[in-house]
C-alpha cells in the first residue's frame, strides 16, 4: 500500500520527501510531487518529512483527497525521471 | 549506581524498571538496526506492548537472522525478564512471511510468553511504524499535537508500543544477564569480489582492516566503493578502496562492496546465502579502534582515560553526561589510548589518520538515503520531558 501525496503539496513542493526516498519513487508532476505506487515500498520515510503534512498512507487518504491516489495510480511515469530538477 | 554484573534470571527479574534503564544507559546500548537511538530512553515510560523488529530488510543481510538462530535461549530468558521488569502485557516478534521457516524454532516456543506476527515481505526498511501497521491492528498516528502546542510525527509510544531491533535486544540481554557492555556490533560483509561473512566486530574497527580480514586485496581494489549499509540505505564508507577509511559504528549493519561507477540501489535484487560458519567474532583480532564518545543524537560521554593509558577490553572509558541523550562508552579492545580528539578515543594502532575519524563522526550521504527514521520525534519528546 503506497503512500500518497495530496493537495497541500501544491504551492509548496518542498522536496524534503524526494531527498529521503530510498527508492527514488517520487516524481515531479507539475503542480505537486507524486509517488509512483508501483515503486513505493511503503517505508514511511517521506511522511514525517513533509512540512505541510501532505503525505498519507494509501489506506488513510481522506475521502476528499482520493483523487490524488487515483491520479498517482493512473499517472504515466515513463516520460519523466524521478527526483527534482530533472524533468 | 547499578552495577554491570552477571545476574541470574531471578536477579534480573528483581531489577526495578529504573535500574534496568540505568543498566542499558551505562552499557551503551543504542538502536543497532540503524536508528542509533538510545535504547534506555524507550523504556523510561513503560508501554504495554514490546515488538521485536526481526524484519531485517536490506537485500543480502544476515546479521539479525543469525542473531536469532544462535540466541534462542537468550531471547526466551530476555522476554521473561522484560515482562517482569517493565510489565509488558504482550511481546510480539515481527517476522517477514518469507522467513517463517528460519524462525520455526521461535514459533514452537511461542506459547504465551510471546507471539509471532508475520508481516508482508514488502521491503519496508525495518521502519517501526510500518512494522506496527503490519503486525498489529494499530496505527501510529501521522502527526500528534503535544500538550505544549507543538506538532510532531507520531511514534510508537503514542499507541503503547516499544519497538526494538533484534541485535539491540541481544545487547540488552548481554547487559542485564551477563553484565557485558556493548563493545561490538554485528554486520554482514558482502558484495563484489568477496565471499559473504557475518562478523561481530569491535565498535570503531577500521573498514579497511575488516575488508582485509574478509579476504579482499585492499591495495588492488581501487575500482570498488564500500557502502556502510546495503543497497537502499547506506552512507558512503570508502569511495575508492585503498585510498581512505572509515570506522564501524554502533549501528553499522553491513559493509557492501560495489563497483565505484555504480549506485547501491542497482543491486536491490541481490540474493545471498547465510555463511556456514555463522557469526564470526573479531574481538581481539583488530589492530586498532576509534571509539566515538557521542555522535548523532548522543551528547559525548566524559572520557575516563587519558592518552597513554593502558585499557582492558570492556573497561569503561566514557561516563554518560546527565544532559540530553548520553551513554556509557567502553573499550572495544585492550591496548594503549593513542589519542582522544574530537570526542573519539583511539586505542591501539589505528590503521588510519585522525582526520578520517572526524569525517566518520559526521557521515555523509552517498547517493542512497542515510539510515534514519526514528530519531526526530524522540528528540522532541526528550525536549518535552526536560521542560
Amino acid at each position: 500500500m503506497a503512500y500518497v501525496i495530496t493537495e497541500a503539496c501544491i504551492g509548496t513542493k518542498n522536496t524534503a520527501c524526494v531527498g529521503v526516498c530510498p527508492v527514488d519513487c517520487i516524481y515531479d508532476a507539475g503542480d505537486h510531487y507524486i509517488i509512483n505506487p508501483e515503486e513505493c515500498i511503503d517505508c514511511a520515510m517521506c511522511m514525517p518529512e513533509c512540512p505541510v503534512e501532505a503525505i498519507y498512507p494509501g489506506d488513510e487518504v481522506p475521502e476528499e483527497m482520493e483523487q490524488y491516489a487515483t491520479k498517482a495510480a493512473e499517472f504515466d511515469y515513463s516520460a519523466i525521471a524521478p527526483g527534482w530538477g530533472t524533468n | 549506581m547499578v552495577e554491570l554484573k552477571r545476574r541470574s534470571l531471578e536477579e534480573v527479574k528483581a531489577l526495578s524498571a529504573d535500574e534496568a534503564v540505568e543498566i542499558m544507559r551505562q552499557a551503551g546500548i543504542v538502536g543497532a538496526g540503524g536508528g542509533g537511538f538510545p535504547t534506555y530512553f524507550k523504556y523510561k515510560a513503560p508501554q504495554p506492548h514490546l515488538i521485536v523488529n526481526a524484519t531485517e530488510s536490506e537485500p543480502g543481510y544476515w546479521g539479525d537472522k543469525l542473531v536469532h538462530k544462535e540466541n534462542l535461549e537468550e531471547f526466551l530468558l530476555l522476554f521473561e525478564a522484560m515482562k517482569a521488569i517493565f510489565g509488558f502485557e504482550q511481546i510480539s516478534m515481527g517476522v517477514h512471511n518469507k522467513d517463517r521457516e528460519w524462525f520455526a524454532e521461535y514459533q514452537e516456543h511461542a506459547d504465551g510468553l510471546f507471539e509471532m506476527r508475520y508481516v508482508p515481505d514488502t521491503y519496508a526498511l525495518g521502519e517501526e511504524k510500518t512494522l506496527i501497521k503490519h503486525s498489529t491492528d494499530t496505527r501510529v498516528p501521522r502527526f500528534v499535537d503535544t500538550p505544549n502546542g507543538m506538532r510532531r510525527p507520531g511514534m510508537p509510544p503514542d499507541v503503547g508500543k516499544v519497538v526494538n531491533n533484534s541485535e539491540t535486544l541481544l545487547n540488552v540481554y548481554n547487559a542485564l544477564f551477563l553484565g557485558k557492555p556493548t563493545t561490538t556490533t554485528i554486520f554482514t560483509v558482502y558484495g563484489e569480489g568477496i565471499d559473504l561473512k557475518v562478523y561481530e566486530a569491535p565498535i570503531g574497527s577500521s573498514f579497511a582492516e575488516i575488508l582485509e580480514i574478509a579476504g579482499l586485496d585492499v591495495e588492488n581494489s581501487g575500482h570498488l566503493s564500500l557502502l556502510d549499509g546495503g543497497p537502499y540505505l547506506h552512507d558512503m564508507g570508502i569511495k575508492e578502496i585503498g585510498t581512505g577509511d572509515g570506522y564501524v559504528r554502533r549501528m553499522t549493519n553491513a559493509l557492501f562492496l560495489i563497483p565505484s561507477d555504480r549506485q547501491g540501489k542497482e543491486f536491490a535484487d541481490t540474493k545471498t546465502d547465510p555463511p556456514e560458519e555463522g557469526i564470526v567474532s573479531l574481538v581481539g583480532k583488530v589492530s586498532g579502534v576509534h571509539v566515538p564518545l557521542g555522535g548523532g543524537l548522543l551528547k559525548p560521554a566524559t572520557p575516563l582515560v587519558s592518552e597513554g593509558d593502558e585499557v582492558e577490553y570492556e573497561q569503561k572509558i566514557g561516563e554518560p553526561v546527565d544532559e540530553g541523550f548520553s551513554i556509557g562508552v567502553w573499550a572495544s579492545m585492550e591496548g594503549t589510548i593513542s589519542s582522544i580528539e574530537n570526542d573519539i578515543v583511539a586505542i591501539g594502532e589505528g590503521a588510519v589518520p585522525q582526520e578520517e575519524a572526524e569525517a566518520e563522526a559526521e557521515p555523509s550521504g552517498a547517493g542512497g538515503a542515510p539510515p534514519r527514521g526514528e530519531a526526530e520525534p524522540f528528540q522532541e519528546a526528550e525536549a518535552e520531558t526536560r521542560r
